[in-house]
């Protein structure tokens, strides 16, 4: 289990190993060329909606002191007076904070449509079962079939493996639900113009808060002994155990939000950079050895296209998968008459499915 | 940045959309979307697996019907075997004993034709004897009638009548 999952991090360790220096030295290059490609920008989140056709405007929503004010879009809210533009975002004229930033986003309309695209797709198949295709019948169509293969694969390969047998029922809803919207989300940044709302910390914390809140509302006295009151230590050392074991709750979640934001967004800053070498190297050489070379970063970039397909539902799957290994831990009902012992039982179930 | 955080930054507004969001979308999810899928595929699965394990049942039924059917089979043949046999046997005891039957009413009808020819001989020889008296007696009469007196004829028609009955 666990060398199957450090197996997967090496590839993407790999990966980033083998790419990060050519990304550095690209985000040197544009800035020093005094930054006509904001590459931050275009992963930042905005209060606009890039479309193919251009941008639409977001609302604003603060609560300022209980009050909840709406501006339709940043220049209403601009227009109003009360707010004032400066390098952090709208700040309040009067120069007090402000309470809660409520603003619509386009990360945030992402992880709408993110959502909707997972909860339509999920329900057209429900509809589908529920006419009897599926259910009486073999499942038709490829649309229909490539939903019950992720269904079949999260529920079969992450939630009956990880999650004891007979408590894996009432998981497979919230992990599959995960894994379609962190998909639907990724695959989103593939669009040109649209971005990946699981590249945005925010969305990651939120979504490993939840799996976090799941997992030990699932903890079961077992669960919560092994954090608070160690079996078969001595009384000293438990006082070292527990802060130890209280910090290894906090880091799975923590480890889950940066992984998949990390890796959502090092695909977006390396497409941008790969393609921005094509006018860092017309700056550089003169625009025949730009438009000549602009053949093979193309092609590079097309690749990386390839490599974040399959990047997007690599994640989403980790992601599921983490968090099913997580539950599944603190679910798990121990039987330990002697601790090291069922510690040896367990490397040896890892060994044996590494074997297979 | 207008709008939204930095690279690094944890905006709680945003968080707080996405938490409520994603809160509703588990629920949507969990309450109405998922269930019918679940349950389709577990009642396949059953389906498939029932199946399966009903074919199973039924090829072991076929295979004990037809083991139990060779074994009726061989049994009828054996039976057969023995009802032929006993035939030909009861065909030869009733042939002995038609035989048998046959040839005592053979003998019967011999003996009883044996019989009654030593009865008709006994009749005729009674008939006949009773003709010769009665001849003897006419002839006896007629030399009587000559020399009746004779002691001699007298001695000569008894030894002649017992010669006869001897006869």
């Amino acid at each position: 289990m666990a060398l199957k999952i450090s197996r997967t991090l090496l590839i993407i360790s790999f990966l980033l190993a083998v790419l990060s220096p050519l990304s550095i030295f690209a985000a040197d290059a544009t800035e020093s060329e005094g930054g006509s490609i904001d590459i931050l920008g275009k992963t930042a989140d905005h209060d606009y909606f890039d479309t193919a056709f251009g941008k639409i405007y977001l609302p604003r929503i603060y609560v300022i002191n209980g009050d909840i004010s709406f501006f339709s879009s940043t220049k209403k809210a601009l227009a109003s007076g009360e707010f004032i533009q400066t390098e952090e975002g709208l700040v309040r004229a009067d120069g007090e904070g402000i309470d809660l930033d409520l603003s619509i986003t386009s990360h945030l309309v992402y992880v709408w449509l993110g959502i909707l695209f997972a909860l339509l797709f999920t329900m057209w198949a429900a509809s589908r079962y529920k006419k009897g295709i599926g259910s009486q019948t073999a499942p038709k169509g490829a649309i229909q079939n490539i939903f019950e293969i992720l269904y079949l694969f999260v529920r079969d390969q992450i939630v009956f493996e990880y999650i004891p047998r007979e408590k894996a029922g009432k998981y497979i809803p919230f992990l599959f639900s995960v894994f379609m919207a962190i998909a639907m989300m990724n695959m989103l940044g593939l669009l040109p113009w649209g971005a990946s709302a699981t590249a945005d910390l925010t969305v990651t914390a939120t979504l490993a808060l939840i799996t976090f809140i799941v997992t030990q509302v699932s903890g079961t006295k077992d669960h919560w002994q092994h954090v608070f009151n160690f079996p078969g230590v001595p009384l000293l050392v438990k006082f070292i155990l527990t802060p130890v074991e209280i910090l290894g709750l906090l880091t799975k979640p923590f480890a889950l939000a940066i992984r998949l934001f990390a890796n959502m967004l090092s695909g977006k800053i390396m497409i941008i950079c790969i393609l921005g070498l094509i006018f860092i190297f017309t700056d550089l050489f003169g625009p025949s050895v730009g438009v000549g070379t602009s053949i093979f970063w193309v092609g590079l970039t097309s690749v990386l296209y390839g490599l974040k397909v399959f990047v997007a539902l690599l994640q989403a799957y980790i992601f599921t998968l983490l968090s099913a290994v997580f539950i599944g831990m603190a679910a798990e009902e121990h039987h330990h008459d002697d601790h090291h012992h069922s510690d040896l039982e367990l490397l040896s179930n890892t060994q044996q499915s590494n074997n297979h | 940045m207008a709008g939204g955080g930095g690279l690094l930054s944890f905006n709680t507004g945003f968080a707080i959309w996405v938490a409520i969001s994603m809160v509703i979308f588990l629920f949507i999810m969990y309450k109405f979307a998922l269930p019918p899928i679940m349950k389709a595929l577990d009642d396949r699965e059953t389906n498939i697996r029932e199946s399966l394990e009903a074919a199973e049942k039924a090829l072991a039924k076929a295979e004990e019907v037809s083991k139990n059917n060779e074994a009726v089979l061989r049994e009828a043949e054996v039976k057969a075997q023995q009802i032929r046999k006993d035939a030909v046997k009861d065909a030869e005891v009733l042939r002995a004993d038609r035989i048998e039957k046959t040839r005592l009413e053979v003998e019967k009808l011999l003996l009883d034709a044996r019989a009654t020819i030593e009865q008709e001989k006994k009749q005729a020889l009674a008939e006949l004897r009773k003709e010769v008296t009665t001849l003897a007696i006419e002839a006896s009469t007629k030399i009587l009638k000559e020399n009746m007196d004779t002691e001699k004829n007298q001695k000569l028609i008894n030894t002649f009548v017992d010669d006869l009955s001897k006869n």
